[in-house]
């Protein structure tokens, strides 16, 4: 009985890790093929075989050397001071706003929250030129502080996400804590937040990486002010007809370059987000 | 609720109160002038030094110029994304002149700058830049259409004299023949070449014939070519990456020009589109004609300057230099006749094709998504309905 | 169908059956939905209206400051010692006078007309050049009107609350009761008042860059802007509901495409949420599974795909299968034909929900992940105790805690999807572009299509109703299931 039960458990297993290294390779073939291309000798975005042909290092170089127009270590410290502020103006204000509806009751609770929800289905580019008028009036014409204020404002509608994740921590807490005379700013920063870590850190993380990814937005604010761009506005720009055939690679090279941090805050996040809260807390 | 609603207003009224006080606008004097110019990327090095120029001529005033990258082909949705800060001088492709006059963007030409313009600028330049009888423009380059790029080393000239001709060759070497047939730009070649038009009538509407007898015949041999099997479609990426190994001829502009040279090296060859077979009948392919121009903003705060820096930028000097720099066609008529400019390939392929050349002037926005489906259905080989009636529907949205 | 026929169905079964009860009620569902909605809105305007009538009751029954406040705001707060309430209600005051007559008005006698002034032209002696006389902005003139609307709206709330305050505080001394003071009130913020304090900013934030913007574009879809009424050089104004009854039969090519789009629109996103969600949880759970060594190391490679940029993945996406790309290449040189994955129209709609499913699936599977592992051991415990094995702890336990968890999640994950720009767009910008649809392609979403007409052909009339539609679709959609999920009905049973 027993031994055939381990040996059905054995090929199950077996064929799940199949399966997932089946997956994988196909997760991770169009990254490779993007690395590789970042090596890729050849100029343009076309070539006649699947694999370049020759290989060189000159498309890093490039980025770093050639900064008259595409000033690529310019944009990457743009892009990160942006994300870094968005991040701590994103999560702050995620955290409020899901810590309220999940928590506090009031009056308008309902009201707010389903006008956060449609609000939260908008795409955002619709507002953009409306936007981008106002933020003039206010002197935020091609400022990197308006990034930052769009994408916190944006940010704040999709915030269910977290309060889903507040909603799992049972209330026993919050009332212990009360009868011992806790005011609810207290309970917030003293008890709910530290057991929040695995969302807080996944909505830092998701903030962080929205600049990094976002060239529609910014390319409405930036206008034709190359110094000022982000990452991304900057790659697409080499995407451009008349860039496409001396920059393509060099597009490839800096995406690989900016994947990598992200890549490897993901991969510390994930420890944290994952792992999440052990059985201890959720059982009260 | 109520402290909440106040302290939203509050904060809402402070910002206003803040920027309702406004910035004290510096009026403009005579000496200072602040002008800022886009130019396309390539183009940024060049424009400054003869900006550069233009300040040491003109000293007596003292100009702080900046700079935007803006292509000439963007210039039109970037300056309507917020014209009032866009650039006093821009470049821009000259299709989009009747769009940006209507949006109230460029500032006439008159005075001594007309005469200028209209000395220096053969018929075809002048007439690009001119709607209704009014010059909106300073013509730059005349180098905006296209031709055919061709690998010396599979074709001869006399090969690159017909369509067909060239087709077989390329089948033979097992090489391609590239075109972009999704694209209203190019497509146009084959409907213009047939002798049918694009115009607008007086109530400024666009009237498109390409599906009378003609063009149903230029549709059919649209269709032949995309079907054949040495045809190759694609954007410019694919025609810069194939050229030389597996495609051995390609339409493309002067834009394409370095990067041609580079691939094809000693065997670098440009001419003037072939003819096609026209219901039997070999018919010269025609172009649209392109040119870019120089303009002033109307929202400009200094028009005199900027008509004057725009004068400058386009002068006989300057297209010079930017020939030597770049290698773009000239408007100006003295330099473009020149033994130097008839000398590049590609120059001289646009000279040639410009004989059969069309004005871009009468094609409206709504042309161009239309052309680009009948060509996307050409290419796909989608022959479910008739080509009469795919051109029929194609001038119906042209025409909406 | 009683209960125990019921509990005594398989999970599918049980599915299915909540499945068909859904469709069932949706009807009624709507119904009811539209008569709550009806019932809140009416309910708004009785309060409204009582809240009016006591306004203007207090201009009778107010003592002397009370009815001085009304053109000095805050006075009656200031003269019982509430200094600091009343000076803010003040300040705001002389803040508004300012404002309205510096900014407001010159925007707002316009707002009727959306601008008459014409550009004109005269030449210049001195350097015989024509020269321009300054004409109006339409669009900044909405614009302005919008924020200088909205601003005095909420001037006028603010009104209001410093006369009832300034009333109250009159009551309260008169009957002796003792005002809260500054410092209680602050105290307060941080306590029962909580929810203001939290509220207050996020709200400031989302009042002036979603909520303004979106009201402007709600009207720009009842002017005539267009590619021919660009500004500054011509003027638009009010047209009423033509381009609504444009897309709506009025203009056969655009009433078509809209509707040929929306089709797709909801089809697309269907077929997206649902395989990224299905597959990714049951990644997650295979990955989560006991015995299979090195879990992080396959979370890693999964994660690994979400920090590379969508623009630059579906970028190199498009080129990976475009006509001439590696893919067609392998097939040409094994002696097949090229496929036209992305360039003819049904196989992109099927390679567009393919390839999002590969940039979909890491995100799902990561949120399933977190949630699997927050379900309390002891559910498992005892339902071991009880009898149950390995599967049917799956259907019992884990599904519905995660489904429930993750309601939310998918509902923004449809709507997002209904909405997802990014994929199409970068995957084939819409296209192929097809002869039978207004300035759009085969695979144009709602809000792609959108893009195009307003940054490639300047419809920006248009582009408003659609959006208008994009929102009440998305909208509708999100509220409807989100407030009917059992998730939002036993909130407070879970917690």
């Amino acid at each position: 009985m027993i031994k055939s039960q381990k040996r059905s458990k054995h090929t199950v297993n077996a064929v799940i890790y199949i399966i997932l290294s089946v997956m994988a390779v196909v997760w991770l073939f169009p990254i490779l093929w993007l690395v590789v291309r970042s090596f890729q000798g050849e100029k343009g975005a076309w070539i006649t075989t699947v694999f370049p042909q020759k290989y060189t290092f000159a498309n890093y170089v490039n980025l770093f050397k050639d900064t008259t127009l595409f000033n690529f270590p310019k944009w990457f410290m743009n892009t990160f001071w942006v994300a870094i502020f968005t991040c701590l103006l994103s999560t702050m204000l995620i955290m409020m706003i899901s810590y309220t509806f999940s928590r506090l009751r009031f009056k308008a609770r309902k009201g707010y929250m389903n006008v956060g929800l449609i609000l939260g289905m908008f795409p955002g580019f619709l507002t953009m030129i409306a936007v981008y008028h106002i933020l003039k009036v206010f002197g935020l014409y091609q400022s990197h502080i308006s990034l930052i204020l769009v994408y916190s404002a944006g940010s704040c509608l999709v915030y269910f996400i977290a309060k889903g994740y507040f909603d799992t921590i049972p209330r026993a807490l919050d009332e212990a804590a009360t009868i011992d005379g806790a005011t609810k700013n207290q309970i917030f920063w003293k008890i709910t937040l530290p057991l929040s870590k695995p969302i807080v850190v996944y909505t830092a993380l998701t903030s962080f990486m929205g600049p990094w990814a976002d060239f529609i937005f910014a390319s409405i604010i930036m206008k034709d002010n190359y110094d000022k761009y982000t990452v991304a506005v900057g790659l697409y720009k080499m995407l451009e007809r008349e860039n496409i055939f001396n920059w393509f690679t060099s597009f490839c090279a800096g995406a690989v370059l900016v994947s990598i941090p992200i890549t490897i805050l993901f991969i510390i996040g994930q420890n944290y987000y994952v792992e999440g809260v052990t059985g201890g807390a959720t059982k009260g | 609720m109520k402290k909440l609603l106040s302290v939203l207003v509050l904060a809402l009224l402070v910002t206003s109160i803040i920027f309702a006080t406004g910035t004290v606008e510096t009026s403009a004097t005579k000496e200072v002038v602040n002008l800022k110019v886009w130019a396309s990327n390539e183009d940024q090095t060049m424009v400054k030094e003869m900006v550069e120029a233009f300040k040491a001529a003109n000293p007596e005033k003292i100009y702080n110029i900046d700079f935007g990258v803006v292509s000439e082909a963007d210039a039109k949705a970037r300056y309507l994304e917020d014209p009032e800060v866009a650039a006093d001088v821009f470049a821009f492709a000259n299709d989009q002149l009747k769009d940006l006059v209507k949006a109230g963007a460029l500032y006439q030409v008159s005075g001594k700058y007309l005469e200028n313009v209209k000395a220096n600028n053969g018929e075809g330049s002048v007439g690009s830049c001119t709607l209704n009888g009014k010059v909106y423009g300073f013509p730059m380059t005349a180098d905006n259409g296209y031709f055919m790029y061709y690998d010396k080393s599979v074709f001869s000239e006399k090969d690159m004299m017909n369509l067909d001709t060239m087709l077989s060759v390329a089948q033979k070497a097992g090489k391609k023949v590239f075109m972009d047939l999704s694209n209203g730009w190019y497509i146009a070649s084959f409907f213009l070449g047939a002798g049918c038009k694009l115009t607008i009538d007086e109530n400024g509407k666009q009237v498109c014939d390409f599906n009378n007898e003609k063009g149903v015949a230029a549709g059919e041999a649209i269709k032949a070519f995309a079907a054949n099997p040495a045809f190759i479609t694609g954007d410019d990426a694919v025609l810069t990456g194939g050229m030389g190994t597996s495609i051995a001829a390609g339409v493309s502009g002067t834009w394409n020009a370095n990067a041609m040279k580079e691939i094809l090296g000693v065997n670098y060859g440009a001419t003037k589109l072939p003819e096609f077979t026209l219901a039997g009948v070999p018919t010269q392919m025609s172009s649209f004609a392109g040119y870019k121009l120089i303009g002033v903003n109307k929202l400009t705060k200094f028009p005199v300057d900027a008509l004057s820096l725009a004068d400058w930028l386009t002068n006989e000097s300057n297209q010079l230099k930017r020939f030597k720099t770049r290698g773009m066609g000239p408007s100006n008529t003295k330099i473009a006749s020149s033994p130097e400019v008839l000398a590049a390939p590609e120059l001289a392929s646009i000279a040639q094709q410009g004989a059969f050349a069309v004005s871009q002037n009468d094609v409206l926005g709504n042309y161009w998504s239309p052309a680009e489906a009948f060509g996307a259905a050409m290419e796909a080989k989608d022959y479910s309905t008739s080509v009469k009636a795919q051109l029929d529907a194609m001038v119906a949205q042209i025409v909406q | 169908m009683n209960l125990k026929d019921y509990h005594l169905m398989n999970f599918f079964e049980k599915f299915i059956y909540h499945l068909m009860n859904f469709f069932k009620n949706l009807p009624s569902r709507l119904w009811i939905f539209l008569v709550k909605f009806s019932k809140g809105f009416i309910r708004f305007f009785v309060k409204l209206t009582h809240n009016t009538v006591s306004f203007f009751l207090i201009l009778k029954q107010g003592d002397v400051w009370t009815k001085l406040s009304f053109v000095f705001m805050g006075l009656g707060d200031i003269v019982r010692k509430r200094f600091l309430q009343g000076f803010i209600f003040l300040t705001s005051e002389v803040g508004f006078i300012f404002f309205f007559f510096r900014f407001a008005l010159k925007y707002l006698k316009d707002f009727g007309t959306l601008g008459s002034v014409v550009e004109t032209e005269y030449i210049d002696e001195a350097t015989g050049i024509i020269m321009y006389n300054t004409a109006d902005n339409s669009m900044l003139i909405l614009l302005f009107s919008v924020l200088s609307l909205s601003l005095i709206v909420l001037f006028i709330a603010l009104y209001v609350i410093s006369i009832n305050d300034c009333f109250k505080t009159e009551e309260a001394v008169k009957k002796g009761f003792s005002t809260k003071t500054a410092v209680q009130t602050i105290k307060g913020l941080g306590d029962e008042d909580y929810h203001k304090t939290l509220l207050t900013f996020p709200t400031v934030m989302v009042v002036a860059f979603t909520i303004i913007p979106l009201v402007f574009m709600f009207l720009i879809a009842f002017t005539n802007y267009d590619a021919n009424h660009q500004p500054p050089g011509n003027l638009f104004t009010w047209v009423g509901f033509q381009n609504i009854k444009d897309v709506f039969g009025g203009n056969q090519l655009k009433s078509h495409t809209f509707f040929y789009l929306l089709k797709w629109d909801f089809v697309w996103a269907f077929f997206a949420t649902f395989s990224n969600y299905f597959l990714g949880m049951i990644l997650a759970i295979m990955i989560n599974k006991k015995g299979i060594k090195g879990k992080k190391l396959w979370r890693t490679v999964f994660v690994v795909t979400i920090a590379v940029p969508q623009f630059v993945s579906l970028l190199m996406m498009s080129k990976f299968f475009g006509d001439s790309g590696p893919v067609n290449l392998v097939l040409q040189n094994m002696g097949l034909n090229p496929i036209r994955f992305l360039t003819d129209g049904k196989i992109a709609r099927r390679m567009c929900i393919i390839i999002n499913m590969w940039v979909g699936i890491p995100y799902s599977m990561l949120i399933t992940t977190g949630i699997l592992m927050n379900i309390p051991m002891e559910l498992y415990e005892s339902a071991k105790i009880d009898g149950a094995g390995p599967v049917k702890g799956f259907f019992q336990i884990t599904l519905p805690y995660v489904l429930f968890v993750t309601t939310p999640y998918l509902i923004t994950q449809y709507v997002g999807n209904f909405n997802n720009f990014n994929v199409i767009y970068l995957l084939t910008t819409g296209g192929p572009k097809s002869l039978h649809l207004y300035q759009a392609g085969e695979t144009d979403l709602l809000v792609t299509w959108l893009y195009s007409l307003t940054i490639q052909y300047q419809d920006y009339n248009l582009a408003s109703v659609i959006g208008i539609m994009c929102f009440i679709v998305s909208a509708v959609l999100s509220l409807l299931v989100y407030n009917s999920s059992s998730s939002v009905k036993n909130e407070e049973q879970f917690q």
